[in-house]
């Protein structure tokens, strides 16, 4: 199934921009202007939505000319491309998606022919299959560990380090119940933010 | 493929032995104007050291020149040549900092002065000797050259030599590591392909790399030619050469090895070489994991004969270490192709005196290597080793930690030793790495042909 | 700059293609996985990849005022996420996976081969636009630094488990395989190296 990789799910969409009649319509640029000014890190909209792994928003103006002979065409619309990959299936990250973080959807797809808004998320995710074009060979490096999965690892994986520091050369009278209140403590530890600082 | 040796500068073709040649000076000079630069240049052209064979008529000393960005403009070559040179080259080694990681202790603001200032200095006169006072001959011939054409003046000239150690001259640097193994061996520069300098074929083979990794005008390893300047004349058989001042701290060093030695189950020796992957007399752990081994040293067949395919973990030797991280060999698999494009031919000297282990010594002290290295392309070679595998870690698979010898380290920064379950190799992890060696200047040249020298004394690069 | 955040970078291509060719390439991908992805695995460097195909009469229509498109090209658009500078990136697949390479993009307009790679990298610099916003949960962390915090958690684990009653004998040496197990994956994270 193209879209999916172990539990790794690549969306592809390609969203039509409202042209507004002129060539240089405002929209795109209004969106352009919108996305560059979009939060980023640990305060990006797209933090809080659980399973989240890369999402990029791309304006794409027009198709690219390679030159003779190659055709000299045009696209009648411009098109917003979302590519996100997450963990799970399509339909309940849609879903969430839309309960999570209605508002700064709307901000971003307003622009777009056709957009129903995100407070009804059934009508969101028919949408967004509308815009949906299949990921026809998709490559995931680790297609097995979720989102949280790998925020608690990288936490994990500077701890560890640290303590194989801190304990070095120490005897086992010290080490072994050391570590165990490390187990203790780590345990408790939620897993970093997405987007946080140091991950 | 035969290459035209006496087209080659010497300094290219083969370098020059501590052994024959123990002393040297660099002078770094800034031209006058295009008409008497060229004159000078002129003078001095017969004298310069070709890659011809002495058969046995050694010189005393010899004569090699490279120019700056800056310089090359100063003589006036015409500017449609000049921009056709690599950008890198044309922005001068200050620009590139921030990909080098020259910050920090390393930055421009730190440096010599005639380093400071874009474009200060044009030329580099490279003269290595077999005494001083031949040294001193040739040095004051250039001086009467340049006074007479009135066409350089030198900015600054750097001493130079191999260190002696017990009254004997040797291939040590101030750390105590033997230097200069493992230099690429080239197509139509290597006589006979010496196990491990090259790059290995599938059967095992070691064999040398396209003459294009080295010298300008030939295909490279991608079977391209490299970006080269216009006319081919004035880029065929030349090349590019880094120079980097880099200062050692000696006391931080020794101090960091016995501390550290101290707590590391493999002793202070050992530490030593797992920093590096070849322990102080050159023996690469690879082959002698647990002594050093000077018969390993002395031939030439077994002292660089190694790959990393049965170590994968580092036991032997550590997946960070300086020689792992800046040639990796087979370690990253696919027929080496993601090394063998990565490759540069040092040249470099130490300068200063050495003081030997059990005397007191200071990090202020003239302790340091003039690094120099050639290739065909700073950007895709020199700088890239420098800023992933030297500043970085990610290829090595090692996040962000640093070579532990060149790296720019921060207080944060680690060595980690993989070790196994003997006694004497633990894994070990050595925190807070000092800065053990600091970038004073440096800058990057070209090195032409005897051809093209000849063709930018006479002012005969043709613009198009 | 856009396209970057942290350690990864968003390479976007968009390459024409004749509409007759697209059903070839379609099985060629679908046939990829088959022969393995082992050599993008093995590079280590990339994230997440995908190639899309949108023929020539599948661009989204919502209806309303938006014309139909009329194109009659079919067009190949290729994501990625990887980790290393722009040029690194392409030095490595046209020295290694020039043949995938070619597979996939010789049936795009123009494509001049992967090697040699100059004329390969201009051809990269026409088709590749730029990201608008990129968003990356684990900036300081490359690919292999993710792999590498995966299988420090899963030594943990286990020996966590295994040393839960151990004497302090056990332990000592419990730990020490534990130390070698996780040596080599200890690297710090943090930004990726500036530049080009």
């Amino acid at each position: 199934m193209g879209n999916q990789s172990g539990q790794s799910y690549g969306l592809t969409i390609l969203s039509p921009i409202i042209n507004n009649g002129s060539r240089a319509a405002a929209q795109d640029l209004a969106l352009r202007h919108h996305l560059s000014k979009l939060a980023n890190g640990e305060h990006s909209p797209f933090a809080k939505v659980p399973g989240t792994h890369f999402v990029r928003l791309v304006v794409m103006g027009d198709v690219v000319f390679v030159g003779y002979p190659a055709r000299d065409e045009h696209l009648k619309s411009q098109y917003l491309i979302c590519t996100a990959d997450f963990d799970g299936e399509l339909d309940p990250y849609l879903q969430t998606l839309a309960r999570t973080i209605p508002a700064e959807l709307d901000a971003i797809w307003k622009h777009c022919v056709g957009y129903p808004g995100a407070t009804d998320p059934a009508k969101f995710a028919e949408y967004i299959k509308k815009c949906q074009v299949e990921t026809t060979l998709y490559f995931s490096d680790v297609n097995d560990r979720t989102l949280e999965q790998t925020l608690k690892a990288l936490l994990v994986k500077t701890a560890v380090t640290a303590f194989a520091e801190r304990y070095q050369g120490q005897p086992a009278s010290v080490v072994q119940p050391a570590f165990k209140k490390f187990l203790t403590e780590l345990s408790q530890t939620p897993a970093p933010r997405p987007g946080a600082a140091g991950i | 493929m035969e290459l035209n040796l006496c087209d080659l500068q010497g300094f290219v073709a083969r370098g020059y032995s501590g052994r024959s040649f123990p002393v040297a000076s660099f002078l770094l000079a800034r031209i006058h104007d295009a008409a008497s630069g060229r004159e000078f240049l002129g003078r001095i052209l017969a004298e310069i050291t070709t890659g011809q064979l002495w058969n046995g008529k050694k010189p005393g000393s010899t004569l090699n020149a490279g120019f700056t960005y800056a310089g090359l403009a100063q003589l006036g070559l015409p500017e449609p040549t000049l921009q056709s040179f690599p950008v890198e080259f044309v922005q001068g080694m200050k620009s590139r900092g921030k990909i080098l990681g020259d910050t920090g202790a390393d930055d421009p603001a730190n440096w010599e002065t005639i380093w400071q200032q874009d474009g200060n200095v044009h030329m580099w006169i490279g003269i290595y000797a077999e005494s001083k006072a031949a040294l001193e001959d040739r040095c004051r011939k250039i001086s009467a050259a340049m006074l007479e054409t009135r066409g350089a003046t030198v900015l600054q000239t750097q001493e130079a030599g191999a260190l002696v150690i017990g009254g004997e001259v040797s291939t040590k640097e101030h750390f105590g590591y033997s230097d200069g193994f493992g230099n690429p061996d080239i197509q139509g520069l290597c006589r006979k392909p010496t196990p491990g300098q090259g790059k290995l074929t599938d059967h095992g083979k070691w064999v040398p790399l396209a003459t294009g990794e080295y010298l300008i005008g030939y295909p490279d390893e991608a079977c391209e030619l490299p970006v080269s300047p216009i006319p081919y004349l004035l880029a065929s058989n030349g090349t590019y050469m880094v120079y980097r001042k880099l200062h050692e701290n000696v006391a931080t060093f020794r101090k960091f090895l016995k501390e550290r030695g101290g707590q590391y189950g493999g002793g202070e020796k050992k530490l030593a070489a797992k920093l590096v992957g070849r322990w102080l007399d050159g023996t690469p752990l690879e082959l002698s994991p647990d002594t050093e081994n000077i018969d390993i040293v002395k031939d030439d067949a077994r002292n660089t004969n190694f790959t990393y395919g049965k170590d994968s973990d580092g036991a032997r030797c550590p997946l960070g270490s300086h020689i792992r991280r800046t040639n990796p060999r087979d370690a990253f698999g696919f027929s080496g192709q993601l090394v063998n494009r990565r490759r540069i031919m040092r040249r470099g000297l130490p300068y200063g005196t050495y003081v030997p282990d059990d005397q007191p010594v200071r990090d202020d002290g003239e302790h340091g290597i003039i690094f120099m290295a050639l290739c065909a392309s700073l950007f895709r070679q020199f700088e890239f080793i420098q800023q992933q595998w030297v500043q970085h870690g990610n290829d090595a698979h090692l996040g962000n930690d640093k070579d532990p010898l060149l790296g720019n380290q921060c207080d944060q920064d680690r060595f980690v030793i993989p070790g196994d379950t003997t006694p004497k190799n633990p894994p070990f992890v050595c925190p807070h790495l000092p800065d053990f060696v600091n970038l004073l200047g440096g800058e990057y040249f070209f090195l032409p042909s005897i051809t093209a020298l000849r063709m930018i004394a006479e002012g005969g690069v043709d613009p198009r | 700059m856009t396209n970057i955040n942290g350690k990864a970078y968003a390479m976007n291509a968009i390459t024409p293609m004749r509409a007759w060719k697209s059903p070839i390439l379609r099985l060629i991908f679908w046939l990829a996985p088959l022969f393995g992805l082992t050599d993008l695995k093995n590079l280590s460097f990339i994230h997440f990849a995908r190639w899309v195909i949108v023929p020539h009469d599948k661009f989204p229509w919502l209806g309303g005022k938006q014309p139909r498109e009329s194109v009659q090209s079919d067009y190949m658009l290729f994501f990625s996420n990887f980790n290393g500078t722009w040029n690194q990136y392409i030095d490595a697949f046209s020295a290694v996976l020039s043949k995938g390479l070619n597979y996939f993009w010789c049936w795009s307009d123009k494509f001049p081969g992967s090697v040699p790679v100059t004329g390969f990298k201009k051809y990269i610099a026409r088709v590749q636009f730029d990201t608008d916003f990129y968003y990356n949960p684990y900036p300081y962390a490359a690919t292999n630094d993710v792999k590498a915090a995966h299988r420090v958690q899963a030594a943990l684990d286990d020996f966590a488990a295994k040393s839960a009653n151990m004497t302090e004998q056990q332990f000592a040496e419990a730990y020490l395989h534990f130390l070698i197990r996780v040596q080599n994956d200890l690297g710090a994270l943090g930004p990726a190296p500036e530049g080009t």
